[in-house]
């Protein structure tokens, strides 16, 4: 009897065999994120493990070590010091929606979050694991590349690294090193607005993530900063456009006026002209809320 | 190895593979069956748990990942056979109807009310996005919920201030 009963753990079994490693501080975690062969980071697990459930359906070989992050107590977290924000990497997305984040444009983040998946997954999702899982369409890096946030990286010799978010995603959102952290300056001036289309009502991936940041003087618009997710490749700038927006002043056709100017391989890299539509009038009303205040 | 966990506020220590859900270990292992197995890709809350009294879904979480935590699941909720004004509310108002999203859908709403217990139509909506009723009973479920809720709010208030109050 009880051979049949581990027969049926077995068959029940949604993953691979895995090795799960816990570790304890973010040096140890770094140090296992450098040596561990075939291995792969566990931080919510929203992304990670429902990919190798769906890989082992397949037959497809998954990894064999997992490296969860969710015991490092030094990576969890947000909190605000002097003109910085500061988010850990296992901060959920329920948790940074939850913080009271400080009058301004800042606030753009519990947009954000707000329309992030569901509830549940938004009590285990992290910041870090949206950054970081390398999927191209998920909403995080888009935001960050807008506000101008650093990416914080710890080396196996406990050295930090800094590197843009834009930097990251050039770069494929690979790095050797563990991420642990993002900040972002406060900006008393700046305003910011974002954009986010899911795939259908009940699928919620984003078809596309923008998110513009800029200041309004006189209604002359300066140091603008527009980060998009196409969904297709990962989150970027969009050099033309923010050109145009930074010699531009607010007015009732500034949307209209700016789609005549936009880096068109990042918006039509879609499959359908719907979803280039929608790209187009979700850039064209971010901007008019931007050139309304 | 080894990994203890509170379940249901049990010390309870099981002897697990790095690659057992949450969901497998509860059902598996430990018979709690009320915690449903459904599309085990995160879309659908049957299996919603509280971890820590939060709502997280056990089909992917990793069991060995949440070891020493506080995991409430359905079983846990009434005390003998008083049922949890959750419980009894969504009795009272009907709300069930094949059953199977139920156990998911009280522990989200109990996960909400423990935070906000006199939530609006849309925080009930916004707390329930992840728990799917193919039925399409959502009317009935929600009643339920802004009732338990006020129930609550009534129990807490004669906890504090007497059975008279």
């Amino acid at each position: 009897m009880s051979n049949i009963y581990s027969l049926v753990i077995l068959e029940s079994m949604l993953l691979n065999p895995l090795t799960l490693h816990l570790p304890k501080t973010s040096l140890e975690a770094a140090r296992l994120y450098k040596e561990l062969e075939d291995s792969k980071v566990l931080a919510g697990g929203t992304f990670l493990l429902n990919s190798m459930k769906l890989l082992k359906t397949k037959g497809t070989k998954t990894a064999k070590n997992i490296l969860s992050l969710s015991k490092v107590e030094e990576l969890k977290g947000v909190s605000i010091e002097g003109d910085t924000l500061s988010i850990k990497a296992m901060t959920r997305i329920n948790e940074l929606l939850e913080f009271p984040l400080p009058e301004g444009h800042l606030k753009i983040l519990h947009t954000v979050c707000t329309n992030i998946s569901t509830n549940p997954i938004r009590n285990m999702a992290t910041v870090g694991g949206n950054l970081t899982c390398r999927y191209t369409w998920t909403e995080m890096g888009a935001v960050m590349i807008a506000l101008d946030a650093q990416m914080h990286f710890l080396g196996p010799d406990g050295k930090e690294e800094i590197i843009s978010p834009e930097e990251f995603f050039k770069n494929a959102a690979r790095s050797e090193k563990l991420f642990t952290h993002v900040t972002i300056k406060t900006q008393k001036t700046a305003r910011t607005a974002y954009r986010r289309v899911k795939k259908t009502v009940h699928v919620d991936v984003p078809s596309l993530a923008l998110c513009l940041k800029t200041e309004i003087k006189d209604k002359k618009w300066y140091n603008t900063r527009i980060g998009i997710n196409n969904g297709v490749a990962f989150a970027q700038r969009d050099p033309i456009l923010e050109e145009f927006l930074n010699k531009s002043t607010s007015s009732p056709n500034l949307g209209k006026e700016a789609l005549e100017h936009l880096t068109t391989a990042i918006y039509d890299t879609r499959s359908s002209d719907y979803k280039k539509h929608i790209f187009r009038i979700s850039l064209k009303s971010a901007i008019e809320e931007l050139a309304k205040t | 190895m080894d990994a203890t966990f509170t379940i249901n506020k049990k010390l309870i220590t099981v002897n697990l593979k790095g690659n057992e859900t949450l969901l497998e270990v509860l059902r598996d292992y430990l018979s709690l069956t009320g915690t449903k197995t459904a599309c085990q890709e995160s879309e659908c809350g049957t299996c919603t748990v509280m971890i820590n009294g939060k709502a997280n879904l056990s089909c992917i979480t990793l069991a060995a990942n949440v070891q020493g935590e506080e995991i409430t699941t359905i079983e846990g909720l009434a005390q003998g056979d008083v049922l949890h004004p959750v419980q009894q509310a969504f009795i009272e108002h009907g709300s069930v109807q094949c059953g199977f999203c139920i156990p998911g859908m009280i522990m989200s709403s109990v996960a909400l009310l423990e935070k906000n217990p006199t939530p609006t139509q849309t925080e009930i909506e916004y707390a329930l996005d992840g728990n799917i009723c193919r039925c399409a009973g959502y009317p009935k479920i929600f009643e339920a919920v802004h009732d338990a809720g006020k129930k609550l709010v009534s129990m807490r208030a004669q906890k504090k201030h007497g059975p008279n109050s």
